[in-house]
């Protein structure tokens, strides 16, 4: 079959230059350790200054509530301050995130109970910083009066008991899902019609071009090396993951087919796709920049780093024919909860029948001649 | 008698330019034909059109009787190919190379390793066939090219440029597994060049291109005849006088003769059967030869007669016009 001398041309050239592979294999799992090390759920040491013009005995016991949780959950550092215009000018300049203001009538407004009121001041630029802040001392505010224990408890208000389907998955673990889809992408992005695009540009393929090579020979043969190349590419990255997040994967040779096939339908429906968006480059920038483009256009609404549900409607939209994000979705059942087909057949079916039109298209769309 | 090739009017016109104009001719099989011109003179263009890489604007053309672009599958089975620019796979060792352009052709396992030994033998790459062609000279590359085209015994072979790039003693290695491939085989080849010494030592028969068309084809020795010029012997006497000079005018085959500096330049129709005859009248005339050159008639002063420039100065216009320097002129026929 003329296809797979196509696939035995590929393979040997990628063999011979494995730098491009090690490297494809390197970044995801760097993504994955920087990443998921750098956001680890719930903000910590964020500065803040804290001005108490009060001084009663309610503000000592809100200067004790935030003082806890900078000894605790560690989510804030606080340090005091006496002026009040200075503290607001450094967080405008940046060295704080926010001021907490206790005003000087605060204890006596407390013991009226005429609205006591604790001052907020934000850096609102870094919102992610200034909800965490915001929360936190929201918190510390509603245990303000709480230091008494009911001699009976109240009955009548619905406790709330949370159960937890599945063991704890840290931050880390739970990118590992959107790692392997990085690799699929990236190794799709090299192989496949980039060989094609290399040849154009080298002039290499008229000489191919001349011999009863088809067009389906020619998308065919590359893609084939493309989702061989990609898919052992994946599961290194897969492995890596699961070692540097300790994940242990559930469900034993059943689960490890199920996660093979979804790496290879994914490799398949994007070596296609991008063979249809790439048959007719003739040039490696033209390469550079589409890959990035896509990039972004697939990966972020995949539900890979954000929760599709929480998208905007079009993005929403746009995700139901996003292949990655079933293919995330597939990754997510396999690797996280440990499911089965039934959880997943959905996704393969889909990324078969994306697979299946652009494979299609690719071949239609492609130029035999020169 | 069916040709191995045959164009029938066949155009290509570009955007900005006609590459080819109504050209048409055929090709015998078993012989060596030549497209001779410059660069840009439209000859990748119809070598493109012929190996089914490109389709014309209008036109026929066949290979074995067989429409290039109503069955090009049928074609491309029957043509081996070798492109101007070196196409071998780098990373690839020759032996692969060839190997996997056999499975392109579906040639079977058996008859494709022996064709590749064969081959390899044959362009005297065999010692080198495990080294990855990343580690070969352009001349060696080249060589493995042509044994490629050849991989799948095809019925005819075509070569653009296949000596560009590559110093005169790869030139002349070219030329000579060229002619030898087709003294063992009967092979059919189809050659495009701009080098006039590659044209007049390895075709039968040239077709001289200028812009997109043909104005001129022949055989070299033709084609040199038919533009009525003559060649020149250059010779600087010892002992002559002016009785010498009168004896030379009156003989019948020199058809000119004029003096330069101290030398005598004899003009004749073919200086190769005239030099024996002169000698034995210098001999008989008692002078002695101090110097002696001959300028025999070339393709360029076939190529000068039908243009009207030389191939570098055709070149030279075609880079003044895509650079925006100024349309080409169309230059008068000269004679020489």
């Amino acid at each position: 079959m003329r296809a797979l001398a196509v696939t035995e041309r590929d393979l040997k050239r990628f063999i011979r230059n494995p730098f491009v592979i090690i490297a494809s294999i390197f970044m995801p799992l760097m993504y994955l350790i920087i990443m998921g090390n750098s956001f680890q759920g719930e903000l910590k040491h964020l500065p803040v200054l804290l001005v108490d013009q009060d001084k009663g005995p309610y503000a000592r016991r809100m200067v004790e509530l935030m003082q806890a949780l900078e000894d605790g959950p560690r989510t804030l550092e606080i340090t005091r301050e006496s002026d009040q215009k200075k503290a607001v000018s450094m967080v405008r300049d940046g060295f704080y995130k926010a001021v907490i203001i206790i005003p000087p009538d605060f204890s006596k407004d407390v013991v009226k109970n005429v609205e006591p009121q604790v001052g907020l001041l934000l850096d609102n630029t870094d919102s992610i910083s200034a909800n965490s802040v915001s929360g936190a001392v929201s918190r510390a505010t509603a245990y303000l009066k709480t230091e008494y224990t009911a001699v009976r408890p109240d009955r009548s208000r619905p406790q709330l008991r949370s159960i937890e389907l599945y063991k704890k998955i840290d931050y880390d673990a739970s990118l590992v899902p959107g790692i392997i889809v990085m690799a699929i992408f990236m190794g799709t992005t090299f192989t496949g019609a980039f060989s094609l695009v290399m040849d154009k540009f080298l002039g290499i393929h008229e000489s191919y071009l001349s011999t009863p090579l088809t067009r389906f020979d020619l998308v065919a043969g590359t893609i084939m090396s493309g989702v061989l190349i990609t898919t052992i590419m994946s599961i290194v990255v897969m492995v890596g993951g699961l070692m540097i997040t300790g994940i242990k994967l559930a469900g034993g040779v059943n689960t490890f087919i199920l996660l093979l096939a979804t790496m290879v339908l994914t490799a398949l429906g994007l070596l296609s796709m991008i063979f249809t968006v790439l048959g007719r480059a003739d040039h490696p920038r033209i390469v550079g920049v589409l890959v990035g483009f896509l990039n972004v256009i697939f990966y972020f609404p995949s539900g890979a780093v954000y929760p599709i549900e929480s998208l905007p409607g079009w993005l929403r939209a746009f995700a139901t024919v996003n292949p990655e994000a079933y293919a995330v979705h597939a990754f997510k059942e396999l690797i996280l909860k440990g499911s089965g087909f039934v959880a997943v057949r959905g996704d393969l079916m889909f990324l078969a029948c994306f697979t299946a039109f652009m494979l299609l298209l690719a071949t239609l769309t492609f130029k035999r001649t020169m | 008698m069916a040709y191995a090739a045959e164009v029938k009017n066949i155009v290509k016109k570009f955007p900005s330019v006609t590459a080819v104009n109504d050209v048409s001719f055929s090709v015998d099989e078993g012989e060596i034909f030549g497209f001779l011109g410059p660069n840009g003179a439209g000859k990748t263009t119809l070598i493109r059109i012929l190996t089914c890489l490109m389709k014309p604007t209008s036109g026929r053309a066949e290979i074995r009787g067989t429409d290039v672009v109503k069955h090009p599958s049928l074609v491309r089975r029957n043509i081996g190919v070798v492109s101007q620019a070196l196409t071998s796979d780098l990373d690839l060792t020759a032996y692969e190379n060839l190997n996997i352009y056999g499975k392109y052709f579906d040639v079977p396992k058996g008859e494709r390793k022996k064709s590749i030994d064969y081959l390899l033998e044959k362009v005297d790459l065999k010692d080198r066939a495990k080294d990855l062609v990343a580690t070969y000279s352009g001349g060696m590359r080249r060589r493995l090219e042509i044994a490629r085209g050849l991989i799948h015994k095809p019925y005819i072979l075509f070569l653009d440029e296949p000596t560009i790039g590559l110093d005169p003693q790869s030139r002349r290695v070219i030329w000579e597994l060229l002619q030898k491939i087709r003294e063992e085989t009967k092979l059919t080849i189809f050659i495009t060049t701009h080098y006039m010494d590659e044209a007049d030592v390895l075709c039968d028969r040239i077709a001289i291109i200028d812009y997109g068309k043909i104005v001129a084809l022949d055989s070299p020795a033709n084609l040199k005849r038919n533009i009525g010029g003559f060649d020149i012997i250059e010779v600087t006497l010892g002992n002559s006088g002016p009785e010498v000079m009168e004896k030379l005018k009156a003989m019948s085959f020199i058809k000119n003769i004029t003096e330069k500096d101290e030398s005598l330049r004899i003009y004749v129709e073919d200086a190769a059967k005239s030099m024996p005859v002169l000698f034995d009248e210098f001999k008989k005339m008692g002078v002695t030869t101090q110097y002696l050159a001959i300028h025999e008639q070339t393709l360029e002063d076939v190529f000068i007669h039908y243009t009207g420039k030389t191939i570098r100065e055709a070149e030279a216009q075609k880079v003044s016009f895509l650079i925006g320097a100024g349309a080409p002129r169309k230059m008068p026929g000269a004679r020489i």
